[in-house]
């Protein structure tokens, strides 16, 4: 009897679970992970899909061929410390805007609207104003020659042209992980902090002892999301660069090369293969990460 | 005790300056292009760096609103798609991620690892598989080619698991007790329980829905199916930028998307959520 | 919750049933529903047919495709394709503009088979589409009274290969030398230079220092392939070869991009638009931070329109080596192979080629006409600022080199800069540059 019913109750649980999930899978199914599979799959032929439409199984050839591709490796480079150097820094800000703004202090509202702002933008609006701003003569630097340090030609060195991107994506991007921060911490009960400050814990004893463990998922998500968002880097790239990823390469990203053997040299299956090692290389980090949060299991 | 006051009032007083510095750090660029939105090219192109426009104009806004015959169909074209969007976002992301999060069946691990995965391909090289995708549906110059694909999304699927993975057990279990099956439980516990997350959502799938350009671009050839995005980046010439069209064109994207987060940035608010759990 | 979920599915089902029932499906369906298409009978698709019989008067509708432009110039074409539709009613014209990166959508429109019937085409894309085969051969369509001989001959051969013609251009720029005629009163120089031995030293004597930093260029540069090509030439060096591969990095070609890069780095009277914090040549001319550029048509209503108060003048280009030179770029109308309006499509772009539809389409001096009539017609041989334009058509290097030219100009660009800045020599860089674009160029294969 007992093993009937928890054999339908399994049954009950699968079918809703499913259910629950039928039109996203519905969706992403089809505009996304078709898309995806195709690409794969092209990822082992020599392809053409202009003109003459052919496909000729190649194997491992495209994969080989990045070896040897220079470009390749400076895209992985550029796109590597860009990660490195961005997504840390973007989930600390955002933690710590969202743990300011979210004590009761004066224009809290108002301050949050405020930073919001580069997140509402479009990107691509974006890179147009900071074009302005990183102008050899334009805000950044007449304030840095005020402070006296020296302007630099952020727009057209490729020493600095990559930082300038950065940083311009850190302020662009925190502000939304201030968002899922905040919501998160919306979720703590007060009463936690109270029992924790009558024990005497002080400020920073409360954040690390009950903040951050319980927000332990929406960290994840912020670094999960920041590690594939910035291995992504595209249009800022694309816009700083008219598309080339110079000056000298130094603006050249994983996704801007991929986008670059895909429409300029009709490459589509190199260009497949890339966007599978990329892939790749995001999806290790991301179990990386996951074996550092160790994350609750189900159930 | 007079000491600790001290350190605590200077140390809230070097906060607000912070927070007021990073302020003007983010509002200048956007105070600038809303200048600009206000100059003639001339004036934008002469190199001068200065706020207040030396001749104010409305000419640029004019230009797009009232030249540009098709722009209120733009505008009902992006806040249609938005809208629907957003709505559809919603509902299916968030019982993408209850399932995932809280609800235990075979594949289920399976599942969020692919919508994890498949976002780790570039967009721009599924765009054409997806164009052909979208040619074989006919559904290229639609509004279902322009809603369909936003419908859902995977990362705010992965959003909504992670919010529900630490949501408290008790209010579900006791709905268990009460004989509720696992949609009651979705729409009437844990639904209006999680509506931080939901307005995080809503703000962020207004913004992508709003923002969208390539697949626009792509998918739609008739000038009256543009979106807000495209029509307004037609001000391009093929040597010049029309800066003055450009940025006046910000402004309008810019605007209605941030109504939208000022409007549920009051669900940030503590004490709509649940109290006295514990 | 059976309830529940019955009105899910529901709402969900009606949801798909109404987007896809209530789109708007374009008025044409030219590029959608192969129906619609009433291709005259007894046309065939052999174009000698254009020719002999009878072209027929069933309505019929063209897909035309650009890219966005200026309200200006976009009014200019609406009116020509106004002129159009009266000489030919029973022709409509669905023009489509294409918002943004129009090379890309393109070419997804053309691998969906979805392709507009006639579409602008830039001579730099050209070889790569007319090596893919989606374009539809021209000149069987050709009539005598189409005048194939009045085109400048460098223009139109950037549409030809192997003797086949792929398009007619439709309009061009070329490169002329524009300068500042008060700095050059200043300085005491009475005539534009007419070598680059006079322009180096008019360039010294033109820039402008204060206080250590360099506030005027005597000459500004846009250090990239597309307008150094033909210095490249110069002294014979080649871009690519036949089979495609960079070959700029050779002695000959090396020469004529020193002389570039050594008025930056040697005699410090040159340098590009960024470092002064200008967008491109044509802002840095007007803003008074260089007072010799080399631009094309593009930059006339630019300066005049945005620095009234500027007083220049143009002139060809200094000759170098002995020879003058300049860079052509040109776009042209083609036709899709996959069109199934041919005929209509290549009255289309017949007319927007041919005498009458070019003379509205260049009347305000946008662009420049290809067809040497019209020039002179529209009187722009004559005109003090465009005339060194459109002499420079005669001798011009039209900005293309075969299918590879994409590859090479990326890595070029990229390295050029670099030497261009004085980080790396001249010859290292290029020879990086031809080495990284050639393996490109081979795995690609």
């Amino acid at each position: 009897m007992m093993r009937q019913r928890s054999w339908k109750r399994r049954l009950r649980s699968t079918l809703t679970g499913y259910l629950f999930l039928l039109p996203t899978l519905l969706v992403l199914g089809t505009f996304l992970f078709l898309p995806v599979f195709y690409s794969t799959y092209l990822s082992f032929h020599k392809v053409n899909l202009l003109g003459e439409v052919s496909y000729k199984f190649v194997r491992w050839a495209n994969f080989e061929r990045m070896s040897g591709d220079e470009r390749a490796w400076i895209a992985l480079k550029n796109t590597f410390s860009f990660v490195v150097f961005v997504v840390p820094i973007q989930t600390a800000l955002a933690l710590l805007l969202a743990s300011i703004l979210n004590a009761k202090l004066r224009l809290r509202n108002l301050f949050r609207i405020v930073f919001f702002l580069p997140t509402v933008t479009s990107s691509a609006v974006l890179t147009l104003i900071f074009i302005w701003i990183y102008n050899a003569n334009g805000l950044l630097n007449r304030l840095l020659e005020t402070v006296g340090l020296k302007g630099y030609n952020w727009l057209g060195d490729p020493g600095v042209a990559l930082k300038g991107i950065m940083l311009m994506n850190i302020w662009s991007t925190a502000p939304f992980f201030m968002v899922v921060f905040l919501a998160a911490l919306q979720d703590i009960p007060e009463s936690l902090y109270e029992s924790a400050r009558l024990d005497g814990a002080g400020r920073w004893k409360q954040f690390t002892a009950i903040t951050l463990p319980l927000i332990k998922p929406a960290t994840f998500f912020t670094v999960v999301m920041g590690i594939i968002g910035t291995f992504q880097l595209f249009d800022q790239s694309y816009i700083f660069s008219a598309g080339s990823g110079g000056p000298n390469n130094s603006t050249l990203t994983v996704a801007l090369l991929i986008y670059q053997y895909a429409f300029k040299n009709m490459d589509m299956g190199y260009a497949s293969a890339l966007a599978v090692i990329l892939a790749a290389v995001i999806l290790f980090m991301t179990l990386l990460q996951r074996q550092l949060f160790r994350e609750e299991k189900l159930g | 005790m007079p000491g600790s006051m001290q350190r605590f009032a200077w140390s809230r007083a070097i906060l607000y300056a912070l927070l007021v510095l990073y302020a003007a750090v983010t509002l200048v660029p956007f105070l600038w292009a809303l200048s600009s939105s206000f100059k003639p090219l001339e004036e934008i192109v002469s190199g001068k760096i200065n706020f207040i426009p030396h001749q104010f104009t409305l000419q640029n806004y004019y230009d797009i609103f009232v030249k540009e015959p098709l722009f209120l169909r733009w505008l009902w074209n992006s806040s249609l798609i938005a809208v629907v969007c957003t709505a559809a976002n919603i509902l299916f992301n968030s019982m993408a991620g209850y399932a995932l999060a809280r609800i235990e069946f075979p594949g289920n691990r399976l599942m969020f690892f692919l919508i994890l995965a498949v976002q780790m391909i570039p967009g721009q090289l599924t765009i054409v598989p997806a164009y052909l995708i979208m040619k074989n549906l006919e559904l290229l110059n639609t509004y279902g080619a322009l809603m369909l694909p936003m419908m859902a999304n995977a990362v705010f699927v992965f959003l909504m698991r992670q919010f529900f993975l630490q949501f408290p057990r008790e209010l579900e279990e006791a709905g268990e007790m009460d004989g509720m099956t696992r949609f009651g439980i979705f729409f009437r516990v844990a639904l209006p329980l999680a509506l931080p997350a939901l307005a995080a959502q809503t703000i962020f799938s207004f913004m992508a829905a709003w923002n969208e350009f390539l697949k626009p671009l792509m998918f739609v050839s008739d000038k009256s199916m543009f979106t807000l995005t495209l029509g307004l980046n037609t001000f391009k010439g093929q040597y010049i930028s029309f800066w003055n069209y450009i940025m006046a064109a910000s402004m309008v994207f810019t605007l209605p998307a941030l109504a939208i987060y000022a409007f549920f940035n009051r669900f940030f608010i503590k004490g709509i959520t649940f109290t006295g759990i514990k | 919750m059976r309830k529940t979920l019955s009105v899910m599915l529901a709402l969900a089902v009606i949801l798909v049933m109404v987007l896809t029932g209530c789109s708007k499906k374009s008025e044409s369906g030219a590029s959608s529903s192969p129906s619609a298409s009433s291709a005259a009978p007894g046309a065939s698709a052999s174009a000698s047919s254009s020719a002999s019989e009878e072209p027929s008067r069933d309505p019929v509708t063209v897909s035309l495709a650009g890219w966005g432009s200026s309200p200006e110039e976009q009014e200019l074409l609406n009116q020509t394709l106004d002129e159009f539709r009266a000489k030919y009613p029973w022709i409509t014209v669905n023009y489509e503009v294409i918002a943004d990166q129009y090379m890309d959508v393109i070419k997804t429109r053309l691998i969906g088979g979805e392709g507009p019937d006639v579409f602008y085409l830039d001579a730099f894309e050209a070889p790569a589409l007319i090596d893919k085969g989606v374009l539809e051969p021209l000149d069987g369509y050709v009539t005598p009274e189409f005048d194939v001989a009045d085109f400048e001959e460098p223009l139109l051969n950037a549409f030809k290969a192997n003797g086949v013609t792929y398009g007619f251009p439709k309009d061009f720029s070329t490169l002329a030398m524009f300068y500042n005629k008060k700095d050059f009163e200043e300085a005491g120089i009475a005539n534009p230079p007419a070598t680059w031995d006079e322009l180096k030293e008019a360039a010294k004597k033109l820039t402008k220092k204060e206080g250590g930093k360099v506030t005027r260029y005597g000459f500004g540069v846009a250090p990239e392939l597309a307008r150094q090509m033909y210095m490249i030439q110069a002294f014979g060096g080649k871009v690519s070869d036949e089979q495609g591969n960079a070959t700029f990095a050779s002695e000959e070609g090396l020469k004529g991009l020193q002389l570039v890069v050594d008025m930056k780095n040697v005699d410090g009277s040159s340098g590009e638009p960024k470092e002064l914090g200008a967008g491109w040549g044509g802002e840095m001319f007007g803003q008074g931070k260089a007072s010799i550029v080399f631009e094309g048509n593009w930059a006339i209503p630019f300066i005049q329109g945005n620095f009234k108060d500027l007083d220049f003048g143009t002139a060809e280009l200094p000759a170098v080596n002995g020879k003058k030179g300049t860079m052509a770029f040109t776009v042209a109308y083609v036709m899709n192979k996959d069109s199934k309006h041919k005929e209509a499509a290549w009255t289309l772009l017949s007319y927007l080629t041919g005498k009458e539809g070019m003379k509205t389409w260049t009347s305000k001096g946008f662009a420049l006409p290809t067809r040497k009539s019209v020039a002179q017609e529209l009187g722009y041989d004559k005109d003090p600022l465009r005339a060194a334009l459109v002499a420079g058509a005669a001798y011009a290097t039209p900005w293309q080199a075969g299918a590879t030219l994409p590859t090479i100009t990326n890595n070029f660009n990229n390295q050029f800069l670099d030497a261009f800045l004085g980080k790396q020599k001249l010859a290292d860089a290029m020879k990086k540059a031809q080495d990284t674009a050639n393996k490109e160029i081979a795995a690609g294969q």
